[in-house]
Parts: C-alpha cells; structure tokens; sequence
C-alpha cells in the first residue's frame, strides 16, 4: 500500500488535512479578499455578525474587520508555528543524535541538560524570554523553541539508541564510514518518520502557544494574531462575544486539523503500529 | 461640554449639607484598588493607589474643592503676606494622630522640612522654593519662600504634603520603619487591616476633630486584580464605588446603565490628567518640529475620545489643559488635517524612515490607542513600527532616550509651575526618569519664560508669561498633546457626597454618607 | 532500603537542579529591562535621581551583579529566600500565602483529568471498534485542541453571564464574610469552572493515552495467557490490563506537573484566581526579581518532587521491575 493509500485509510486524517488546506488556502488569499491592512478602522465599532455587508463576522472595539483579521491571522499563526518548530527541531535533533549516538558521559550531559530545562514550566519560561526580549515575532519564535525542543531531543536519542546498534550501522562501521556520515546518512533518514509525526504536534502546540501569549498581551503588537484578537477581546467579552468565539474557533480547528494529520501520517509511516491502533 | 457638568455636580454635592436629605451615620463602602500599593505610607510612595488609600489615612494642611480653591483641614485659618514671601498657617486645636500623640506644629516642620525633602521627588521642587520652616507656637506654622512662588498655596494637598507623626518617624529610616506596617496619621480614618492580595481595610477614626465626620463606619478597598472581575463584583452588589480606571472605558457605557447607578466626572481637578505623546526631538525624523507638526495633524483625536474614552474628557487646546490655570484657549487648533500633515512631511523630505511608537503599557484602552495613532500615522506616509513593552521596559526606553513616539500621561497638578513646566524646560533633561523633559526640548525663552512665571507675582503678571509660552510651544510642538483625560467615576447613588474635592475619593470618604 | 537509597541519590541530584535553576534564572531576569526601581518610579508620576538612587540602595540593587547572585544564593542555602520591596513582605511568606490557592486549583485539575481521563480512556478501549467509543476519542480530541484561555473565556460567557450559574472570578465572594462550611461551599463554587476548564486538556491527554495503553496492554502475552485459562473479561480487565497500563500514564502524569502550572497561570488571569501562577506574572512585570526567583525555585522544586513521587509509585507498581530487585 502506498503512503497516501494508508493515509487516507484514517478517516479523521483526511478531515483533517482538508481543514488544514483550507487553512492555509485562507491564509494565502487573505490579500485577494481583504487587501486593507486588517488594522484599518473601517466602521462602526461593534457591529455584530451579519449586520452590514463585507462585514460577515462584524467589527471590533475599534470598528476594524474581523473576517479581515481571522484571514490575516491564519497567516501570522502558521508562520509562527512553523517557524518555531523549525528552530526547535534544529537545536533538539543534533543534541539528541550525539546523545543516543555516543552515549555513555556525552549523553549523560546532554540529558542532565535535556531534563533541567524540562524542569521549568515551559510556559512560565517563554513569558520571561518573552519579556526578556520584548515581545516580537522574533522573541516568541525563539521563546517557543527554546521551551519546545526538549521532547524532540529525548525522541531523537530514543531513536538513535535503538538504531546504532543495527547491523546496517555495524557494517557501514567496519567499512570505515566516519561517525558523522553514519549519523547523517545511515541513521537520521530512518528516524524521519516519527521526527515528522512528533514535528506536526509540535506546529499545534506552538501555535497554542504564540496564542497564549498573545492572549497575555506578550504579541508583536505590529501583527494581528488570532491569539492577539482572542486577547484584545477579552474585556468586551460581555458586549460582544463574537470576537473572542471566531478566532478561537479557527485556532481551534487548526490546531485539531494538525493533530489529525499527524495521526495519519504516524499511521501511514507507521504501519506496524496502526494495526494495533484500531 | 464637560466642564459645566463638573461645576454642576460640584455645586450640588457641596451644596448637599443644605439640601434634600440629612446625612446619617454609619455603613461600609465596599470599594476597588488597582493595581494593589506597594505600601500606603504617604511619602514613601507616590503611586495613584497608594495616594488613594493615604489621603483618608493622612492629612494636609489644607483640601481643595473642585474648583481648586483652599479649604481648611489641619489649618483653619491662614494668611499671605503681601509680597507673597510669607505664608502662616493656623492649625487647629485637639487634634490627635491616630495613637493618641497630640498633632503641633512640630509635626508640620518635621514633615516639610526633613520627612518631604528626602522623600517625595515632586515636594522637593517645589519645598525648594522655601528658605525656613518656623513653628513660634504649638499651633501656628510660618513658612518663609526665597521668592514669590504662586502655586504654592495649591501645594498642601494630602498626597503631595502629608503631615507625619514626628514621634514615630524622627531619627529613624523612614523606609525601613516597622511602624511601616501600621500607618498613623490625623485622618477620619484608621487603619485596621491589610490583607495582601484581598483587601485593605479602614474604619472610622472616633476621635476626629471634625463633629460628626465621617459618616462612615469604614471602608474596604477590595484587590481584584482582573478589571472585567471588578465590574462583575459592582453589578453584583459586593462592592459601591469603582473609582476611575478600575474597569475597562468599553464598560462604563453598560454599567453606568444599571439601576441605582450614578457616574461622575468630577474629582481629579487637581490632578488634570493629560495624556501626551513624547517625540524625540534629538534624532530621527521627529527631531524636526514639521515632523511633529504633522503628526499633530494627522491624528483624529476626537475619534479617539469618542471611541476609547466614551466621549469623556477633551482635545487639548493648547500645552495647558483646561484644568490648569492660565490656559490660553485662543490658538489656531490642530485639527485632523492629514492633508496638511502630507504637505508638512514633504516639505521636510521625509524619505519613509522607519518610526518607532511606543504604547503606554496600562491596559487594553491605551493598546488601542496605540493601534488608532499607528493608523493614523501610516495613513499619511509615516512608517511606524509598534513597539510591545511591560512597565519595566517603558520606564527603561524613556529614561535612556530610547524611542522616537511613546505615549504616556501625566498629572498637570492644576498650576503650571507644578506639573507643566518640568515637561518643557531645558534644566530638566536628566537621563533616568519618564517623567521630567523626556523629548529634549531647549529653547531658552521658554525656559526664562516658565521661571519669571513660576515666581512672578501676581497672578496677573504670571497670565502674562504663560501666554507668550504658550504660544512659543504651540509652534514647536515639542510634544504631541493627545487629551485631557476624563475619567469617570461609577458608584450607586446612595452614596452621597462622594466626590467633593479637586482629589475625589483620594480623600472624598470623609464627607460621604450611606443613604440606606 | 533500596528505595531508601533511590529516594536520597534522587534529591541529592534534585538539589544540584535547583541550585542550577536558580543561577540561570537569576541572570535571565536581570537581563529583563529596567529593574523594580524604574518599575516604581514609572508608576509613581515624578522622580527624580535621588529617588531611585535611594530604591536601588534600598533593594540592593546598587551592588555589582556578582554580589547580588551571591547574597541571593548564600540567602537560598539558608532557606531565606529573600524579601519583595514591592509587596513589602518576605518573599517566602508570600509565596506560602499564595500556594494553597494554586495547589487546591492544580491538585483538583489534576485528580479530575486523571481520574475522568483514565474512566474514558478505558471506556473507550472496552468499545474500541463501536461508535461511542470513537465518540470518546473524538471529544478528547476536540479538548486537546481547544486552546486553554479561549475555553475559559467561553465558560465564563457561558455559565456566568448568560445562566448565571457559577462565579465568573476569584476565589471567594468577596465582602461576604463566610466561614467554616459556608467558606468551603463558597470556595467550591468559584473553582468549578477553573478546575474544569484546567483539567480538560489533561483529561484529553490521559483519555488517549489510557486508551492506547489498555489496547497495547490487551495485545500482552499475559492477557492470552489469562483469557486461556478462562478468567472472566472483567478481572482481566482489572487486574491485569489496567494495572499494567497504568504505569505509562503515571510516568505521564509525572511529566504533566510542569505543563499544568503554566496552564495554571493562564486560568488563573482569566478567573482572577488569587495563586502563584498570577504572583509570577505580575513580579515579573514588576520586576520583583526576588519574587519570580521565589517562585520559580518553588515550581521547580514541586516538579521534581513530583517526579520523583511518581517514580516510586511506578516502582512500586511494575511488577517486573518488583521481581528484579
């Protein structure tokens, strides 16, 4: 059976990467629909759902265009969470590969490290980085790696402790392949799968983290964020409800969309497990 | 507008003794305090909340209504020589601090003389006027100025000179004091308790040396730090006032609304609220007064008061607001004209450099506010980039010079020399404080001119200068005047007399009654 | 006497932990700009030189940054955690003050996920092929997803503005004066939305993971073994199947103590719920440096406590491991 042929096997998987494509889709003609600047303030402030034409989802506290900012916002919320997840993999993958390659004291080090920073409560620690830096794209996307890689190196070394071992490995050793190569070419390419399941986790949990945030009032207050709409709404949350309900609902089915994929893929680059699953 | 509401609910509420109904003693007012003090020790810190609670703790020589004019407190009676050199104040007889000790005119000398000047940042300029502090008796106090200086009658206010037991404090580390934890002042209310995180308590001061006041058997300032928390616990009844700014400006439409609810605006006439915006005038495109100018223009202020601050307050007329004295009402306004504002930046050459704006970082209004004016400015060209920042970093940005646009607001203190002057004047560029010359303005008539007024005499001789300085800033707009704040004050009607003096509830308490 | 041994080379290394903690911590708050001198003279209207010269004198903030690490430290050895200028108060009674607040929140989470978790988890894992048992796993699902604030804003719209049911915030009414009894039945009320909307991503969590677990467990040799010898379903069940996929969701459970005192901060700002989660975010934007090491030192420590407790639970309940030692 081919990849897709077992990932569209896993019904929710494809839900899932429809609502995940739609989206993204969202996100990429946001500028066709709304080519204004979300942020312009363009009528009557609270207008309620509905009410005025162009403006299906109403208008703010400031009279701006909601549907304009969710649009938008799918696009700040996947960069980011793309972005960080990025950055975490590329901190967590090479610690954990030498920690499972090598192991003995280097990996008792690197895991003495792995786990001190799993002993802070990674919220707590992104809102200091984030205050440390002063809230930007920037430092929430370097705040949400750094307290996002610890799961994706202990993956990394569980992978890599299991495979060094194999007979491929012995053998491309005894032919005298240098450890580099063997992590690069001979080990990594087979631990992509489950790196590539854990990453699709990883894009949901940073989006619900730059949401929080964002909520917090930690954003970038130069990009209109669904976190950041969710969070300017809060105090109208009486007189218009709709604010706070459209953008958290689209970070929701994002976020849900992204864990759906990630269980099909786990069950299309996994198939040994998948039966066991159902 | 507004102003003629104030002088209406004003006359009422001072007028109330004779009207309808007798007030009667006894109840708690269950109130609001936001953000929580970080003390209550009047002098040791100068922050809003803490001025709130001290000032029904502690007490000044003298209170002042809302139209600004003196009122006796510990004084009765007192007189101005007629150079305007010699101020001697008559305090009262019987009066005791909450411990029992008696109040004399020791005590006033202490507070001014030691206790204020190590203290209070805002007292030391303007005691520095002052050559000595006399007490010929137990009840009489002399204070003897250098030169004329005319706001310094409207100086003896709770939370800028508050009188201090000399018998606790003298000779000790004011800060470190352990009578910290239990304030004794001469005010109609004692402290009873403070529990950290939920409520500070007062209760009625039995010996005050007012018949009859207060009325009230005490008062609850209730911390609930979450301002849509404080608007549920007002509509369900826990709690009676909520002073200004302890709920969110999108509330007070629907709450003013409910039944049994009465708003005023009156009771910061002695702190007139001015809400500016700070332009770098050393580097960048701001440095350049057509740059400032333009931004003037090109901000809608009046959508920003009817949006942000429902309708209150007003669009500045000139650098003084309406509340300060000697405001000159008569400039050319700068009114939304982004028109205008495209033709200033032209004329400079502005080349699209990118432009810096740094919110005030009090809650979801000024974040807005922040929003509208980043609009605003990018309507006409301007590349403004919005900077996020807590308190901590404010404070940092300003006091290091690191910004082109930032907001704050400040308290104009009703006399030009109190609050106006230290924004404008060229000996008050120091690094380290958001609060003092923050933009780098220098232009010495100005700075001659705010000194002649400060000391000139009299008032008439003052009109004088302040009008040509006026004018001069009105030109280089050194700083963006945004709005004279209003703020808004919710509470259900049965309380009476609430707001009575130019500081409301900061010492207000005294006078009110429960009319239940 | 094993366990003894485990239990002190455990808090041997949790205290090389936490001393590390407390150093990084300490440098990563003072690179936070402005400190809790600026703090107070930004709210203070007017300040001059004198003034915040003579905060810093009083905060100890005027010393080189190496004197201040080392008093903190040396302060920290003795269990003296120093003291908050902003709240004028000793920063461990402080902290102690607000504890109980956010352990009664968390614990009541955390007894509520775990324990309707594991219920759905194993309910969905019994009608595994049926469609309750997908409707199950399509509601945690859906809890996983949902983010933490966006709930508890939508409950208080909800439960408090539109029914009028519960509390919208804090922790008691305030003003009323309860007592005993009437304190308590106060105090549940206004936790039961917090507690829930808490709970419910963790309850997600442990739904999925007790229902893999059980399928797995189920798959065992050891269940073939007890269905050939004719035990009924239900003690298989029981004994065997659950106990032994209890063990991955305890060591879960573990790892779950540092995400829910993050998530405890977010509830705690929307329900105005007076713990240390909302402490560290208000010192922190005070720059109560103090304070959020305070706090910080705490959270670790109750982490790794946890840790380490539901590592021995899990010792004492593996069988294998039992049979090895």
């Amino acid at each position: 059976m081919s990849f897709f042929a077992r990932f569209a096997q896993n019904r929710g998987a494809l839900i899932g990467l429809i609502i995940l494509v739609t989206i993204i889709l969202m996100a990429i003609s946001a500028p066709l629909f709304y080519p204004e600047s979300p942020w312009r303030m363009v009528q009557r402030p609270f207008l309620p759902p509905l009410e005025v034409d162009g403006f299906p989802l109403g208008t703010d506290t400031m009279g701006r265009n909601v549907a304009a900012g969710l649009m938008h916002g799918a696009w700040v919320s996947l960069l980011i969470g793309l972005v960080s997840t990025l950055v975490a993999l590329m901190i967590g993958v090479p610690l954990g590969a030498v920690a499972g390659y090598y192991g003995g004291l280097i990996d008792d080090a690197l895991m003495r490290f792995t786990e001190f920073f799993q002993t802070i409560p990674n919220f707590a620690l992104a809102i200091v980085l984030v205050a440390i830096m002063q809230p930007s794209v920037t430092s929430i996307v370097v705040a949400i790696a750094l307290v996002s890689w610890p799961p994706v190196a202990r993956l990394v070394r569980a992978e890599f402790m299991s495979l060094r071992h194999r007979e491929y490995v012995e053998a491309a050793r005894l032919v005298g392949q240098s450890n580099r190569t063997i992590i690069l070419r001979q080990i990594l390419p087979n631990t992509l799968s489950p790196i590539i399941v854990l990453a699709s986790l990883m894009v949901a949990t940073a989006i619900l983290l730059e949401s929080s945030l964002s909520f917090l009032g930690l954003g970038d207050p130069n990009v209109m964020s669904w976190g950041y709409m969710i969070g300017a709404a809060r105090t109208v949350i009486r007189q218009a409800w709709w604010l706070s309900f459209f953008p958290g609902l689209a970070i929701l089915l994002t976020v849900l969309a992204l864990n759906l994929v990630g269980e099909g893929l786990d069950d299309a680059l996994n198939p040994k497990l998948s039966r066991e699953r159902s | 507008m507004k102003k003629p509401l104030t002088i209406a609910i004003a006359a009422a509420t001072l007028a109330s003794t004779a009207a309808l109904a007798e007030p009667r003693s006894g109840g708690v007012i269950n109130t609001v305090l936001q953000p929580e003090p970080p003390g209550i020790i009047a002098g040791i810190h100068q922050n809003a909340p803490t001025q709130t609670v001290s000032g029904n703790i502690y007490e000044s020589l003298l209170r002042y209504s809302t139209d600004l004019e003196p009122m006796p407190q510990l004084a009765h009676r007192w007189e101005v020589s007629d150079d305007g050199l010699v101020y001697t104040f008559h305090l009262n007889e019987g009066v005791t601090w909450h411990d029992g000790e008696p109040f004399t005119s020791a005590d006033v000398v202490f507070s001014t003389d030691v206790y204020l000047r190590e203290m209070n940042p805002r007292t030391r300029t303007i005691l520095a006027h002052v050559d000595s502090i006399e007490a010929p008796d137990d009840h009489t106090v002399v204070f003897s100025l250098k030169n004329p200086f005319g706001p310094f009658l409207l100086s003896f206010e709770a939370g800028t000179m508050p009188m201090m037991p000399k018998h606790i404090y003298e000779g000790t580390d004011f800060r470190d004091n352990p009578a910290n934890s239990h304030p004794i002042g001469t005010g109609p209310f004692k402290f009873e308790r403070w529990d950290r995180g939920s409520v500070i308590q007062l209760v009625r001061n039995d010996d005050y040396y007012e018949e009859g006041l207060p009325y009230l058997d005490g008062i609850n300032w209730h911390i609930i730090p979450d301002a849509s928390s404080r608007a549920v616990a007002y509509e369900n009844g826990r709690v009676d006032v909520l002073p200004a700014n302890s709920v969110e400006n999108f509330d007070i439409p629907r709450l003013s609304a409910l039944d049994n609810t009465c708003r005023t605006e009156a009771g910061h006439e002695y702190f007139s609220p001015f809400a500016m915006l700070w332009m770098n005038n050393r580097e960048g495109p701001t440095a350049d007064k057509r740059f400032r100018q333009a931004v003037m223009y090109a901000m809608d202020r009046e959508f920003a008061r009817d949006v942000l601050w429902n309708g209150l307050g007003n669009v500045p007329l000139s650098a003084f607001g309406s509340n300060a004295r000697f405001q000159d009402d008569s400039l050319p306004p700068y009114d939304h004209n982004p028109e205008r504002a495209r033709e200033l930046l032209d004329e400079m050459g502005y080349d699209g450099e990118e432009v810096r704006l740094l919110p005030i970082p009090y809650g979801e209004t000024w974040v807005r506010w922040a929003e509208a004016v980043q609009q605003n400015l990018r309507e006409v060209g301007i590349n403004v980039r919005t900077q996020s920042t807590d308190v901590g970093g404010w404070n940092q940005r300003l006091g290091d010079w690191d910004y082109d646009l930032a907001f704050t607001y400040l308290f104009q203190y009703g006399d030009p020399a109190l609050g106006i002057s230290r924004t404008y004047i060229s000996s008050n560029i120091a690094k380290g404080s958001p609060w003092n010359n923050v933009q780098g303005y220098e232009n010495e008539r100005v700075d001659e001119l705010f000194d002649l007024a400060a000391t000139a005499y009299p008032d008439s001789q003052r009109e004088i200068y302040y009008q040509e300085v006026q004018e001069l800033l009105h030109e280089d707009v050194p700083v963006g005047w945004l709005l004279e704040l209003g703020f808004p004050t919710i509470y259900r009607c049965d309380v009476q007399d609430l707001v009575t003096t130019g500081i409301g509830l900061n010492d207000g308490f005294k006078n009110a009654w429960l009319d239940r | 006497m094993l366990y003894a041994r485990l239990i002190v080379m455990r808090l041997l290394k949790a205290v090389v932990v936490l001393f590390l903690i407390v150093i990084f911590n300490f440098f990563l708050i003072h690179m936070a700009p402005g400190d809790p001198a600026a703090v107070l003279a930004g709210e203070a209207g007017a300040t001059d030189e004198q003034f915040l010269r003579q905060l810093r004198e009083q905060f100890g903030l005027d010393q080189p940054i190496y004197v201040q690490l080392w008093r903190y430290v040396s302060g920290i050895a003795m269990l003296d955690f120093g003291y908050s200028y902003r709240q004028q108060m000793p920063v461990f009674d402080l902290i102690m003050a607000r504890m109980p607040a956010t352990l009664l929140l968390t614990g009541t989470a955390f007894v509520l996920s775990l324990a309707l978790g594991i219920l759905a988890g194993s309910l969905a894992a019994a009608r595994a092929k049926k469609p309750s048992g997908s409707l199950i796993m399509a509601l945690a699902l859906l809890f996983y997803a949902t983010p933490l604030f966006w709930v508890a804003l939508m409950a208080v719209v909800l439960f408090s503005v539109y029914l009028d049911w519960l509390p919208a915030y804090g922790m008691y009414t305030v003003g009323a004066g309860y007592t005993g009894l009437a304190l308590a039945l106060d105090v549940g009320k206004h936790l039961i939305l917090p507690a829930t909307t808490l709970a419910l991503f963790f309850m997600a969590i442990y739904t999925r993971m007790t229902r893999t677990s059980m399928l797995e467990a189920s798959q065992q040799d050891y269940v073939k073994t007890a269905r050939a010898k004719g035990l009924s379903p239900r003690i298989i069940q029981r004994r065997h199947i659950l106990r032994n996929a209890l063990l991955p969701i305890i060591t879960l459970a573990g790892l779950q103590a540092g995400q829910m005192v993050g998530g405890a901060i977010l509830t705690e700002t929307v329900f105005a719920w007076p713990g240390i989660g909302r402490l560290m975010y208000e010192a922190l934007m005070q720059r109560d440096y103090n304070l959020l090491l305070g706090i910080f030192f705490f959270s670790a420590a109750l982490v790794i406590v946890f840790n380490i407790l539901t590592d021995l639970v899990y010792r004492l309940a593996d069988p294998r491991i039992k049979e090895a030692s």
